[in-house]
């Protein structure tokens, strides 16, 4: 670590270098004659650049000699000899060609109309505006075929983000994350299940928005193939933020001030209070045992008692999730300062962000610092540095799904007439008896006091993440180059869970400790060769290799039983253990790429890259090791070759074929046979041992295959008035590497095997158009739609029987599933219907209560479907924007609906409370809901399509002209809000976006931290 | 420097392409576990893991099987077992544990040790006794099992194992003993037998012991079967005095699995404590009217200081309990004796108690030359004096025994043999709820909840988990084999083979 360290600073103290310089400023105008922002300014050949700011000035620092190139969306670039002039009046032409420059795999920048498949690139901005606690979230909506599903895990938890549809059938379907070149580990370092816990956050979470240029999204196989066998779920390549080349030391601080209230959408039955068989409760035992149920009385206002002996009025006390749950307030605030010349640039950043999330006494602090410098050393060498640096520490975690410990799960479980200030206690300390244990509520010890839950338990963990690269071009001449890359993704997160002392479910509490370690290393060599070869043929070709050193460890300890009540370090466990993992593994890949250009309008391109897998290795070394992925396309510009009316500025048709792989199994080691460990520490002098395997291991494992065939059409009209971008693709996977669920009874839990195939058809289409644009007003509309279409098409191998089934998560009801099925789209939701004879009609057993029918799929808990539209308006100064998001075609099972009908808390259990359902007395009415709540799952099924108001932004720009003589080059200030409003939703009493788990087995749904609504006020100044 | 390497690597391997997994064997080899492991060390993991955690031993040992058999009653909701509703999750909470927990590692052990590189055929046939220890706990609780395939994912590749009928799974495990106790002779685990230090004669006994339990199993089903079992497990030698109980010493942690795991429910000392049982006025009230010097060492006074033992009636919830006659608060009524249940118990596997007395049956069905009035007074003598394997401070004196004998002699009716087995089974549940309902002794009287699922008699079987419809292929044939219906609750209603 030191080494490298050291190996950064040095890099970095020796590129800053300086030289004569020649100053120049000018001002850019549209052909229309209004002063153009945001237009590229470089120094031609040179690392060096600068923006126009909001009136089209510009200042830029250049050497002798030197050319200017301007480039801006939509418009055509030019390229201005400076000579001695120190002032430009530059008019650029709209929509001559669009000689748009994106990044693509390796960094390698590309023509936009070269590329044979689709990528799509957003803007810095549109993650910063109107922000999430994961930076990721902010994609929702924006892209088509882009996927964000937000989980109900509280502010440190984790995003999963699919493009174009799941292609693995239960490993990593998320992306890879590409920061300047640099794969970051994204992985979940922890999730809740059926048994509950909490989600330990994700990687890409680190990320400050203020610090990110842009992101670029490989979509295909085709674009991401060079990436080899962590391409098969898509690229999101990630530019951070340069210096440029200016006078003086450039300062800016953005500042955000963000409220967050949760989306209450529980709609529970407020006229039966706590009891059961319709009694009230009339001594302190039966209140106390009954205290979580709301099968008793009519609601009258009369006196009765509760858990605490106490008599309360027993009527609807109101809303309880109000009282627990508080608004959440965030500040960031970052600070960036930049500065350079035309030989070297640099931009320091520091962050600052501090939340109080909903849950009381929970929230996250994170704390980035990163430095990025670009620097020429004479003509031929270039160098980029980067280095960021995360602290993030995150209090209380809230606990998930199943109930100890998880506050959600009560707070939303009391009855009308219990109030849940009631529950804090006689102290202050919050939820405790006066003897400083848990105050419980209700017998069921494992129902966890809310306050308790919230404020006795931790969870919290603090993570430190460094991220650096090197990388050096070296220009050899000729066309030829060769360029050398150093990337490093290393953190450690520090955990502390604790279950204090006192509490119901264990009197005594332990605790766990635990370091997580995480290392990544890649090397990269490239020599390449660009170079227009005649007038009409140009060459674009390279060869390279990558080493990827992956390496995991945790350390810690863990046991129960404090021996002094209340001290709580590991120091004081009666019974203590210690935790130890390791996993180490490696990845060789050498790959090459090649493009030719015929007269600049129709390209050819290839890529081809061999990756060898130290997971795939047996011990005797005969296993297969190595995979052979490629990819083939064309593009034609069909604008340039053909004559078209003069209303088509732009046409492109494009057409690939890829083949890659997928993570999962390659990038787990030791899957490959059987191991024994030692467990514990023995028992009474005798060592303990046995098998280590849960899932039952197999030697003759082979990667992932995905193929993909993608056709694109891209055109604009009206000089780039209106623009489309349609892509067609159809994915098939193959051999997947994946747990099977097995049956337990063969001693495992599932099977490691080379299962399958799976298919994603779909379609996107990105449509965007400037319907008004007049001096001082312009209305911008983006619509994004996909559609993508999946089938788990066969999960028979040649060593499988044929399994039409497999399981991949299970509800903590134990009545519902997620399982792809044969034929069907991927995380179907199993569960039990209701038996009904030929009519329909529900059939109940001898005493009245439903029977249990069909175990069958109700749908996939992934919405095929989604549709994004925004809106941005422009008057003068002043930016308004919305964002709509919807999503259709999915299923959720809500268990908390499962719960509330076992409980009596659903609307629906008020039917039969006074007379009864059929033969079922009114008495027993609630063995006719338990029934149906553990029973049928069918009934907790529902569509979870909706549409949302994600993003409203309002921003104003105070003119230049009215700054006058203040310091300031710029002033902005917005106001934004996310999810303001859940505009349709046909899910009872829950969000519909309230999976706990960013894993596959997406479709479960269980007492998460609920949805929250945010309201965010903008500063940004320049100086 | 490390990149320097990691560069000339990269470049070699680009150069010659067939260098690129250079050292991927040795990096692929997990540096924190074994490929093989010490039979010795595995025998003491499959032992302690088949006494079972807290999970299974809660939910199906004692929240169903000792409410059921009422040794135990509750009035909280979630103690499912006196008031015979269906809770999915407690019902195949052993079956759920048991073939990942305890058969994957017995099944791994015996096929090293049949490998021969270890040679020790004692080891082996202890391996396999326990084995049938394991097995028909599981077989006794939920029917037709998984048996001759299961365990073997990773051995033979068997996913979805079959379901066994229980006849098969019984002749099976009777052939398994007779072999397993022949192969006993030299060698053992020693001190990693956690159950006899690897006294092979304590073993051999063991095996006969077990033999006749389930020779006996079979009295109702295939008397001719039972009684040629039963007369070759006798004349094999079965267990002799409370010397021989087969039972593992839990110590109080350092982790869990060293736990006893009904401990870990009811030891409030240890922090957990689930205070919801109380003696059932069943067991009560019979101890009371025979005079037996046990109820003092099964219970402790009610809390209320009433200084007279009681028992909860059984199927009482916390409304019922207002109007109960013999008290309204569960203060009332006597807990179970905390000595017996901290952590760092035994685990009672089979007893000598419960040999003699099943010697008393026999004798009485006239399937063995013995005396069933000796029989019956050694069993009851070794029930009352076995509590001191527990706690030194819990020994009854052969003068009480004398007494309670003398005022309750054998009366020749297998009724009073059930009666004394239910009580020698106390916390050792799954035999006592197997035993009750093979004999039909002690006569229970069911309680009549009214969230019952099985119209009001008790439960005669727990139910296999929901989770291996729709994934184990032969389970539905399984569940047609037995007449169990499609309805999960409904199968609680249905007797297992053996249970005519």
């Amino acid at each position: 670590m030191k080494n490298h360290l050291l190996c950064l600073l040095f890099l970095l103290a020796g590129s800053i270098t300086l030289v004569a310089q020649q100053r120049v400023t000018g001002n850019v105008t549209g052909s229309d004659g209004f002063p153009l922002i945001g237009v590229t300014v470089a120094e031609e050949g040179k690392a060096n650049g600068a923006v126009t700011d909001i009136d089209g000035n510009f200042t830029i620092e250049v050497s002798e000699g030197a050319s200017l190139v301007f480039s801006y969306t939509g418009y055509g670039t030019q390229t201005i000899l400076v000579g001695d002039q120190t002032n430009l009046a530059v008019r650029l032409e709209e929509g001559v060609a669009l000689d748009e420059v994106v990044v693509t795999a390796l960094g390698i920048e590309k023509d936009k109309k070269a590329l044979a498949y689709s990528v799509t690139e957003v803007g810095g901005e549109n993650f910063s505006q109107a922000r999430a606690m994961n930076v990721i979230q902010s994609l929702s909506g924006k892209v088509a075929g882009v996927n964000v599903a937000s989980t109900a895990t509280g502010a440190g938890g984790s995003t999963r983000v699919v493009i174009r549809g799941n292609s693995s059938i239960s490993g990593n379907n998320q992306p890879l994350y590409v920061v300047d070149g640099v794969p970051i580990d994204n992985t979940n370092l922890g999730s809740a299940g059926m048994w509950g816990g909490q989600d330990w956050g994700d990687g890409i979470s680190s990320l400050n928005p203020d610090d990110i240029e842009s992101y670029t999204i490989l979509k295909g196989n085709s674009a991401a193939a060079l990436y080899g066998f962590r391409a098969s779920n898509g690229v999101i390549l990630i530019t951070t933020k340069s210096g440029t080349n200016r006078k003086g030391l450039g300062v800016e601080f953005n500042s955000q001030v963000r409220t967050e209230t949760v989306n209450n959408f529980l709609d529970f039955q407020d006229q039966y209070g706590h009891g059961r068989r319709g009694v009230k409760p009339t001594t302190q035992e039966e209140a106390f045992a009954n205290g979580l149920y709301a099968w008793g009385g009519r609601l009258d206002g009369s006196s009765v008692m509760q858990f605490d002996g106490t008599s309360r009025p027993y009527s609807d006390v109101g809303d309880n999730l109000d009282r627990f749950y508080r608004t959440g307030v965030t500040y960031s605030n970052t600070l960036a300062l930049t500065g350079g010349n035309q030989d070297y640039n640099f931009r320091f950043s520091g962050s600052a962000l501090n939340n109080n999330d909903v849950v009381p006494n929970s929230g996250l602090d994170r704390y980035t610092f990163t430095m990025k410098t670009n620097a020429n050393f004479g003509e031929k060498f270039t160098s980029t540095i980067g280095i960021t640096y995360v602290n993030e520490s995150v209090n209380n975690r809230p606990r998930l799904s199943d109930s100890p410990g998880n506050s959600n799960y009560t707070v939303w479980s009391l009855p009308a007439s219990i109030n849940v200030d009631d529950l804090k206690g006689p102290g202050d300390k919050l939820g405790a008896n006066a003897d400083g244990v848990e105050l419980q509520f209700n017998d069921n010890v494992f129902v966890t006091n809310p306050w308790w839950g919230a404020h006795q338990f931790k969870a919290n963990s603090t993570k430190n993440r460094l991220i650096g690269n090197v990388q050096l071009r070296y220009d050899i001449g000729y066309g030829l180059y060769a360029r050398g890359r150093i990337g490093l993704d290393r953190y450690n997160q520090r955990r502390t869970n604790l279950t204090p002392y006192g509490t119901a479910y264990s009197n005594f509490g332990g605790m766990d400790e635990q370091n997580n370690e995480f290392s990544e290393l890649n090397t990269e060599l490239i020599l390449g060769y660009d170079k227009d070869i005649t007038q009409d043929i140009g060459l674009n070709i390279f060869v390279g290799g990558n080493q990827l050193r992956n390496k995991r460890e945790v350390l810690g300890g863990s046991g129960g039983n404090f021996s002094v009540p209340f001290l709580h370090t590991l120091n004081n466990l009666a019974n203590r253990s210690t935790i130890y993992n390791f996993s180490e593994w490696q990845n060789n890949s050498v790959f090459g790429s090649a493009e030719i250009a015929l007269k600049n309008a129709i390209y050819l391109t290839g890529t081809i890259r061999s990756d060898w897998f130290s997971t795939l290795t047996n011990a005797d070394g005969t296993s297969d090791n190595n995979k052979l992925y490629y990819s083939v396309g064309a593009s034609a510009v069909l604008s340039d070759l053909i004559s078209m009316p003069k209303e088509v500025t732009y046409a492109k048709l494009r057409v690939a074929y890829g083949e890659v792989g997928g993570v999962g199994a390659a990038e787990t080691p030791y899957l490959l046979g059987l191991t024994y460990g030692i467990f514990g520490q023995g028992h009474s002098g005798n060592a303990l041992g046995g098998i280590n395997n849960g899932s039952i291991p197999n030697e003759g494992l082979t990667p992932l295959t995905s193929t993909e065939f993608e056709i694109g059409f891209d055109f604009r009209l009206f000089n780039n008035r209106l623009g489309a971008d349609l892509a067609f693709y159809n994915r098939q996977t193959k051999n997947d590497i994946l747990n099977a669920a097995v049956s337990p009874t063969s001693g495992y839990g599932s099977k490691v095997v080379n299962i399958g195939r799976m298919e994603n058809v779909g379609f996107e289409l990105l449509l965007f158009g400037t319907p008004v644009r007049t001096t001082n007003f312009t209305w911008d509309v983006s619509l994004n739609f996909s559609q993508n279409n999946n089938e788990v098409v066969s999960l028979l191998t040649e060593t499988q029987e044929d399994e039409e089934s497999i399981r991949v998560a299970e509800s903590r009801t134990r009545n519902a599933y997620i399982h792809h099925v044969e034929g069907l789209p991927y995380s179907q939701i199993m569960g039990f219907a209701f038996q009904r004879d030929g009519s329909g009609n529900i059939l109940l057993d001898d005493n009245g209560l439903p029977l249990q029918g069909d175990f069958m799929p109700f749908g996939t808990g992934v919405h095929p479907t989604s549709f994004g539209i925004n809106n941005s308006f422009t008057y003068k100064n002043v930016t308004l924007s919305f964002l709509i998001d919807s999503k259709f075609g999915g299923q959720i099972y809500a268990a908390t609906n499962a719960y509330a009908y076992f409980r009596g808390l659903h609307q629906n259990t008020l039917e039969g409370r006074e007379g009864g359902i059929g033969p079922v007395a009114n008495t027993d009415i609630e063995d006719y809901y338990g029934r149906i709540a553990f029973g049928i799952s069918e009934e907790f099924i529902e569509d979870a399509d909706f549409v949302k108001l994600r993003e409203l932004v309002l921003s104003y720009s105070i003119p230049k002209s009215m700054l006058g003589d203040l310091p300031f080059e710029s002033i902005s200030l917005g106001v934004a809000g996310r999810n303001l409003w859940l505009i349709s939703s046909a899910v009872d009493n829950i969000d519909p976006e309230s999976t706990y788990s960013a894993g596959n087995g997406q479709g479960l749904e269980m007492f998460g931290v609920p949805q929250t609504r945010s309201l965010q006020f903008n500063l940004g100044v320049r100086f | 420097m490390k990149f320097s390497k990691y560069l000339l690597i990269l470049a070699a391997c680009m150069l010659t392409y067939t260098s690129c997994d250079n050292g991927f064997e040795e990096l692929n080899v997990n540096p924190t576990a074994a490929n093989e492991i010490d039979p010795n060390f595995q025998m003491s993991w499959v032992q302690l893991r088949t006494s079972g955690g807290r999970y299974e031993n809660w939910r199906a040992g004692l929240i169903y099987s000792s409410m059921m058999v009422q040794h135990m009653a509750a009035v909280c909701g979630y103690w499912t077992g006196d008031k015979y509703t269906y809770n999915a999750g407690y019902s195949s909470s052993l079956f759920d544990r048991a073939y990942s927990e305890q058969v994957k590692d017995v099944q791994d052990l015996i096929n090293t040790l049949q490998q021969g590189e270890v040679g020790d055929q004692t080891m082996l046939g202890m391996a396999r006794i326990w084995r049938v220890v394991i097995f028909h706990r599981l077989t006794d609780l939920y029917g037709d099992i998984p048996y001759s395939e299961a365990g073997k994912g990773f051995l033979e590749g068997i996913d979805f194992p079959k379901y066994d009928a229980q006849s098969a799974i019984y002749a099976d495990m009777l052939n398994e003993l007779e072999q397993a106790i022949g192969q006993l002779s030299t060698g053992g685990f020693g001190g990693s037998d956690l159950i006899y230090g690897g006294d092979i004669d304590k073993w051999k006994k063991f095996g006969n012991s077990l033999m006749l339990r389930l020779a006996m199993r079979m009295s109702e089903v295939d008397a001719g079967a039972a009684q040629s079992w039963a007369s070759k497990a006798i004349s094999g030698g079965v267990m002799t005095s409370n010397d021989d109980i087969a039972f593992l010493q839990h110590t109080n942690g350092p982790e869990g699995v060293n736990m006893n795991g009904i401990g870990e429910v009811l030891d409030k000392s240890n922090g957990f404590g689930d205070d919801c049982p109380r003696l059932s006025n069943t067991l009560v009230d019979w101890m009371l009217a025979t005079g037996d010097p046990r109820l003092d060492i099964l219970g402790e006074l009610p809390a209320d200081g009433s200084g007279a033992h009681n028992g909860l009636p059984n199927g009482l919830d916390e409304t019922t309990i207002q109007d109960n006659p013999t008290g309204t608060s569960t203060d009332n009524f006597d807990r179970v004796n905390s000595t017996l249940v901290s952590v760092a118990t035994p685990m009672v596997f089979q007893t000598y108690a419960e040999v003699e007395l099943m010697l008393a049956e026999a004798a009485e069905r006239g399937w063995s030359s013995g005396n069933a009035a000796d029989h019956y007074n050694n069993g009851v003598r070794a029930a009352m004096q076995q509590y001191s394997i527990y706690d030194g401070g819990l020994a009854v004196d052969d003068a009480a025994v004398d007494d309670y004998l003398a005022n309750n002699p054998y009366d020749g009716e297998l009724s009073s043999i059930g009666w004394q087995y239910w009580a020698a089974t106390f916390l050792n549940e799954y035999e006592a709820y197997a035993n009750w309902r093979r004999t039909g002794y002690p006569t229970l009287t069911p309680t009549n909840h009214p969230s019952n699922v099985t119209n009001g008699t008790i439960p005669v079987r727990m139910v296999y988990p929901q989770g291996e419809l729709g994934l184990n292929p032969n389970f539905e044939e399984a569940l047609s084999r037995q007449n169990l219906g499609s309805d999960f609750a409904s199968m609680l209603k249905v007797p297992v083979w053996w249970d005519k």
